[in-house]
């Protein structure tokens, strides 16, 4: 289809100008490459993310014929291959989550956790959060975090994971009700601790 | 505090790095990037019809392998000298290309193709998944020298159809209608050597194994290298029209693609039924075929169908995408572009 003139143009116009000028594909990393780096970082903690940020743009530029052009971004074809490549590194991000809940010490945020305030109310469920997240199947964790982290909907999840929008929703909803379980369980303290009373 | 704000609070002290933060990510792409290897030209949709893509919802042609392993060939490029033709298909299409009536188009005029295109699209909105089948009937002036920013597109996209066994999504009829005729592209960065407008394909070697060279030009060797040749076939068979001694040369060249085989019969995107040269593209888990009428060995259409479900995400046998050209015509002139 012909191209709109407009001040920005989309991820799919770079992404075809690669084709021809590799020097295009630059823009898609100025784009997104912090946002990824974020989001790979959170799950497994730095020192993998520098090797997976890196080797998703490698792999999304080489695959870049491939890329469908009539998706103007690509943020749910990046964090796709992000996904994957994280999937090489299942066994630390389930060790980072279980030593998390059996020591109350993130070794993920542990770099980080000077930055901020977040921290106080996060460490409180932090435990509990990690255990369920380490207990589910990777492909509902995939599906939960790039909804609830990335703010991906669920056709852009599913987009990314190369699965129907229904599997999304029914993985989701699965996660969800596995972090409820382990929330809501026992724990008075947080309850107490975090609830404020007009909520 | 339900579970999910819980959840966007976990880890929320990981800070989004800045780009002075990313510079040994960045310095990789970019050592990629200068890699004197020749990228590949594929071209945007599979049988490069300019605005073939249907546009609106969130509808997409099926992306066969989207996130398949590449298996580009990125090679230096190399010197190919034409195997001996084994596609006695594609000898008797050389042959009989002198029996049509032959076009004469002058600088300045336009060629006008009139074709039909089927690609399954799948749509993904808040109410859920779903697939159908799209068809459109277009017309396309292309200048006889010059790029597709030159050429001017009419099309209708025709009531869907549903995907085997499949019921269409509403959202499906919203696509229907007319549109143009309009500007065919605002941007067209097709590399030089895979031009197909007339006046460049008139200048292609009329000697077979030349014409073979050029379509490996800047290719490497192996499978991924063959299918590259053969998409650059099907650029030069679809909206392109060239002179009888080029397309001779072209046919010949054809016949000798390693792994091109003859498939007994096959319906164009018209619903012609012919019969069918074909080259696997094990990269994309499809074949690719072109079709020609059985009897007078004219050119019919192009299509494609699944042979490996996991790489193409669809069953075996399914028909990914489908061409027909039905006329082609020369013009003084493009029609108005509406604006």
């Amino acid at each position: 289809m012909s191209e709109p003139s407009r001040a920005e143009p989309d991820d799919a116009s770079f992404i075809r100008r690669s084709r021809q000028d590799p020097e295009a594909f630059a823009e898609v990393f100025r784009r997104h490459a912090p946002d990824i780096k974020r989001y790979v970082t959170r799950r497994l903690g730095a020192d993998a993310a520098e090797d997976v940020v890196a080797e998703t743009f490698l792999t999304a530029f080489r695959q870049r014929e491939k890329y469908d052009a009539s998706r103007p971004s690509a943020r749910p074809w990046l964090y796709g291959i992000a996904t994957n490549l994280m999937g090489r590194h299942v066994r630390t991000e389930v060790r980072h989550l279980r030593a998390l809940r059996r020591t109350g010490v993130d070794p993920v945020t542990a770099a980080f956790a000077d930055r901020s305030d977040d921290r106080v109310t996060a460490e409180a469920s932090g435990p509990r959060l990690a255990a369920a997240l380490a207990a589910m199947p990777k492909g509902r964790r995939d599906a939960l975090l790039l909804f609830a982290w990335e703010g991906l909907s669920y056709p852009e999840v599913a987009d990314a994971l190369g699965v129907r929008v229904g599997t999304v929703r029914s993985r989701i909803n699965r996660a969800r009700a596995q972090l409820r379980r382990e929330l809501g369980g026992t724990d008075v303290r947080s309850a107490v601790s975090e609830e404020p009373v007009h909520e | 505090m339900n579970e999910m704000t819980r959840l966007e609070r976990f880890r929320a002290e990981v800070p989004r790095p800045e780009m002075t933060e990313l510079r040994r990510e960045e310095q990789r792409l970019r050592a990629a990037m200068l890699d004197p290897s020749p990228g590949r030209t594929r071209r945007t949709g599979r049988f490069r019809l300019a605005a073939a893509a249907t546009a609106g919802l969130a509808a997409a042609a099926v992306a066969a392998g989207l996130l398949a392993v590449d298996t580009g060939p990125e090679r230096p490029a190399v010197v190919h000298t034409m195997p001996v033709a084994h596609v006695e298909l594609l000898q008797r299409a050389a042959d009989a290309a002198g029996r049509t009536p032959e076009l004469h188009p002058r600088p300045g005029q336009f060629l006008v193709y009139r074709s039909m295109t089927m690609n399954p699209v799948e749509s993904n909105t808040e109410k859920g998944h779903g697939r159908y089948l799209s068809s459109e009937r277009r017309t396309i002036w292309m200048p006889v020298e010059g790029d597709s920013t030159h050429a001017v597109l009419e099309s209708d996209v025709l009531p869907p159809k549903p995907y085997p066994g499949e019921k269409i999504p509403p959202e499906a009829y919203r696509e229907v209608g007319h549109s143009g005729p309009s500007k065919a592209a605002d941007f067209d960065r097709t590399a030089e050597w895979l031009r197909n407008d007339y006046a460049h394909l008139s200048r292609l070697p009329t000697d077979p194994a030349k014409m073979y060279e050029h379509l490996y030009a800047h290719l490497g060797t192996g499978p991924a290298a063959d299918a590259q040749a053969w998409q650059n076939i099907g650029g030069m068979l679809t909206e392109a029209y060239m002179p009888v001694a080029q397309r001779r040369a072209l046919f010949r060249a054809a016949a000798a693609v390693p792994g091109v085989r003859t498939v007994g019969r096959a319906v164009d995107a018209a619903g012609r039924t012919g019969v069918a040269v074909s080259l696997d593209d094990p990269g994309l888990g499809q074949r690719d075929e072109y079709i020609f009428d059985a009897e007078t060995y004219a050119y019919l259409g192009q299509r494609s169908v699944v042979i490996d479900a996991a790489r193409a995400g669809t069953p075996v046998g399914t028909v990914v995408a489908s061409t027909a050209q039905l006329s082609v015509r020369v013009a003084d002139r493009a029609p108005a572009v509406r604006r």
